[in-house]
């Protein structure tokens, strides 16, 4: 019998092993995210000990194609992270779960609008997606190349360059030594990139992906005035003035031959590890008269529909969601905080703060993404195009096209009803 | 009588067991090609056989609240209308046109080098094997760096012999598929290379000899013996290299994403793409299919060819 409190102890390990909930967690994979998502496994995993509860957070790489084979071959976990756009199709297409019953009245009103907006499907109102922080982008600047070749710094949304001024700073740009291409738009990234990232300069003109009314993309995408402003863009690239795809990610922050690029938050630590002190944020200029356009938004929290544990994944997403949680994703990982609360704690964005720029970019000019069950296809489309029309292509011919695959899309889904109504 | 019935008793015994002899290698036979087959019907035929029916209909990647239709033919028409369809056919077909002949002679010529009375014959032997146990997609990231501009490897070669600037590799019209072409000819070639050795070992060494006496040269040698010797070889290494030209995908989707202005996108890309991003599986089954019957047609087109010369 002296095995007896070694046989009790295993009988009792192995109860509480039966009873012991796991629910498994998809996030998305990156440098500055992975030592969040640890940090977090460990606080949700103490704070619901006692209920035998525990989360496995899995960062999965190319997480929107695994997100997409999951709803087809019925695998998913109990929660991942959807980029925000994609919500509305998933929605729309059954695949994910309400959320609002999950969070309390005073968490709810301490999220920021445009995050809710985001999250919202509009067709039933409900709540979908919730993302712990909102992302912005602005021009990020080497200020030794920018005194070097005597331009005006802005510092507030107000003093934005103007079009005009912008290009002035590139032509001027171009000649200071040591910069090989005044720009970097990030073209060695893919994907949503494409149209989050430049989509702001048809918003700011008055264009649009697509109509947010009549659902139509047909005399918008392809309006005189989307054309307009990427003629513009379209000759910074024939002048050379943007940094290829092939040229990598490091231009600005790394040898330094770009001075200015345009990108969002995620960059912050490699950007400031790279320029230190010269490192200058620049808001968003205005691209039409005085008007100026940030994207926002980004990826969020969901429960599949198919989950078994909803309940559990709720209390996850609530968790992660606290002002603590969230203000930590926003030190770790260089994001606004999704919430007012967790503004307050940050370090980067708290009054006066570096990132108080971007925290009123976001604020003030930022656009939600069409939420629209259509948004994979506008978001491809537009992709596309952007990328033509920068290696020289026709652009009246690209943005018809575009046009054309949108509209054609929503009519072979016939309207996407109940949008249609 | 006896030997009458000796007669006639000894080939109805034969019958029999030649039967059962027949009936046992035919188990047998099938045993040993049971596991392929049934690899083969559950990884490619059905899976095909399914991309033939959804081809007809306008199914979506993610499940929808509107039921799924038959369309007919309708993806078909849709697929040789697109502009973009043929482009990537056309872009296909270059880089077929140039990888192939370009890799087998590279193959070829190392084979030849490796069979050949080297010092550290072994050692060559593994380094040229590295590719192949390389995953194609980190290949592709060291291959950037080669092409990177302005400072990777490439530019640096040209500035050594005094060029000024730089070749934007992937991101030029003229050079992005001469530099994928590069790029995949390396990645691949030691597979053909280590069947051509196979089939240089197979050609008897007598021959050598005999030439050798016969006061024959090494280009002689391999003119009258060598080549002749590697026919059947050629054609297999035609055949599968031409093959495995047309899935060409990784490498494009990573480092140019089919561009500049799509002249390198591929039909498996363009396939991808409308099946994933637009999520057009009905669409994207019908390219599927089109491009099976291609590269099909092509392998018979080829073996027909080769069998008459």
């Amino acid at each position: 019998m002296k095995n007896l409190p070694f046989a009790l102890f295993a009988t009792l390990a192995l109860s509480t092993a039966a009873h012991a909930k796991q629910i498994t967690v998809w996030v998305i994979d990156g440098d500055s995210e992975r030592p969040y998502f640890l940090q977090l496994q460990d606080a949700f995993n103490k704070a619901n000990e006692k209920k035998g509860l525990t989360a496995k957070i899995v960062p999965v790489p190319s997480i929107n194609d695994a997100i997409q084979s999951g709803f087809l071959s019925g695998k998913l976990p109990d929660v991942f992270m959807l980029d925000g756009p994609n919500m509305a199709n998933y929605v729309w297409s059954g695949q994910l779960a309400p959320l609002d019953s999950y969070f309390s009245k005073s968490t709810l009103s301490d999220i920021l609008p445009a995050i809710k907006d985001q999250g919202t499907y509009s067709p039933d109102g409900h709540l979908y997606a919730m993302s712990p922080y909102d992302s912005s982008v602005l021009l990020w600047g080497n200020k030794k190349y920018l005194q070097e070749a005597g331009i005006r710094i802005p510092k507030t949304l107000k003093d934005a360059w103007t079009l005009k001024e912008f290009e002035d700073a590139l032509q001027k740009l171009s000649r200071v030594k040591g910069v090989t291409w005044p720009l970097d738009l990030k073209l060695n990234y893919t994907g949503e990139w494409l149209s989050y990232g430049f989509s702001p300069f048809l918003q700011a003109c008055g264009a649009d992906l697509i109509n947010r009314k009549t659902w139509k993309s047909t005399g918008t995408i392809n309006s005189e005035a989307a054309i307009d402003i990427l003629e513009h863009l379209q000759s910074w690239a024939k002048n050379k003035w943007i940094v290829p795809a092939s040229g990598g990610d490091n231009r600005f922050y790394g040898d330094k031959t770009a001075a200015l690029v345009w990108v969002g938050n995620w960059m912050w630590r490699a950007h400031k590890e790279g320029l230190k002190d010269d490192l200058v944020l620049i808001p968003a200029p205005k691209f039409c008269g005085n008007k100026q356009v940030s994207p926002n938004g980004g990826w969020s929290y969901a429960i599949p529909r198919a989950s078994s544990n909803k309940d559990d994944a709720g209390k996850f997403i609530d968790f992660a969601m606290s002002s603590k949680q969230v203000a930590l994703y926003s030190d770790t990982t260089g994001y606004v905080p999704a919430r007012k609360s967790a503004i307050r704690l940050s370090k980067l964005y708290g009054k006066g703060a570096e990132g108080a720029l971007m925290a009123e970019q976001s604020a003030k000019i930022a656009l939600v993404r069409p939420v629209h069950p259509a948004y994979p296809v506008i978001s491809k489309s537009f992709g596309d195009a952007v990328l033509n029309i920068l290696a020289g292509a026709n652009i009246k011919s690209e943005l018809d096209k575009a046009a054309k695959e949108i509209d054609q899309d929503i009519q072979s889904n016939k309207g996407y009803p109940p949008f249609n109504k | 009588m006896m030997q009458n019935h000796h007669n006639l008793s000894r080939p109805a015994g034969q019958k029999l067991r030649r039967n059962k002899l027949k009936t046992q290698e035919w188990l047998d036979e099938l045993l040993l090609v049971l596991p392929a087959s049934v690899l083969l019907l559950t990884f490619l035929i059905l899976p095909f056989l399914m991309a033939g029916y959804l081809s007809f209909t306008d199914q979506r990647l993610i499940p929808r609240p509107i039921p799924t239709e038959f369309v007919g033919f309708q993806n078909y028409l849709t697929v040789l209308r697109d502009p973009e369809f043929w482009q990537a056919f056309k872009n296909t077909a270059y880089f077929v046109v140039l990888v192939v002949p370009f890799q087998c002679a590279i193959s070829l010529l190392c084979a030849l080098l490796l069979n050949s009375e080297l010092h550290l014959r072994s050692l060559f032997r593994s380094v040229a094997l590295l590719p192949l146990v390389t995953p194609m997609t980190v290949i592709v990231v060291i291959w950037a760096a080669l092409y990177r501009i302005p400072d990777g490897f490439l530019n640096s070669v040209l500035h050594l012999f005094g060029f000024q600037g730089y070749v934007d590799w992937l991101g030029d019209m003229t050079f992005a598929m001469p530099a994928i072409v590069l790029l995949s000819a390396w990645a691949t070639f030691p597979f053909q290379m280590l069947i051509f050795l196979a089939g240089l070992q197979d050609i008897p060494m007598e021959r050598y000899e005999a030439a050798k006496i016969d006061g024959a040269g090494t280009w002689e040698m391999f003119r009258y013996i060598t080549f002749p010797g590697l026919r059947n070889t050629n054609i297999f290494i035609l055949i599968i290299t031409t093959l495995q030209a047309f899935k060409l995908f990784t490498q494009v989707d990573i480092l140019t994403h089919g561009g500049p202005l799509g002249s390198t996108n591929t039909l498996v890309r363009y396939m991808v793409q409308e099946g994933y991003s637009s999520q057009q599986v009905g669409y994207a089954s019908a390219v599927a299919v089109v491009f099976v019957i291609l590269v099909g047609a092509l392998a018979v087109l080829q073996r027909v060819l080769l069998k008459n010369e």
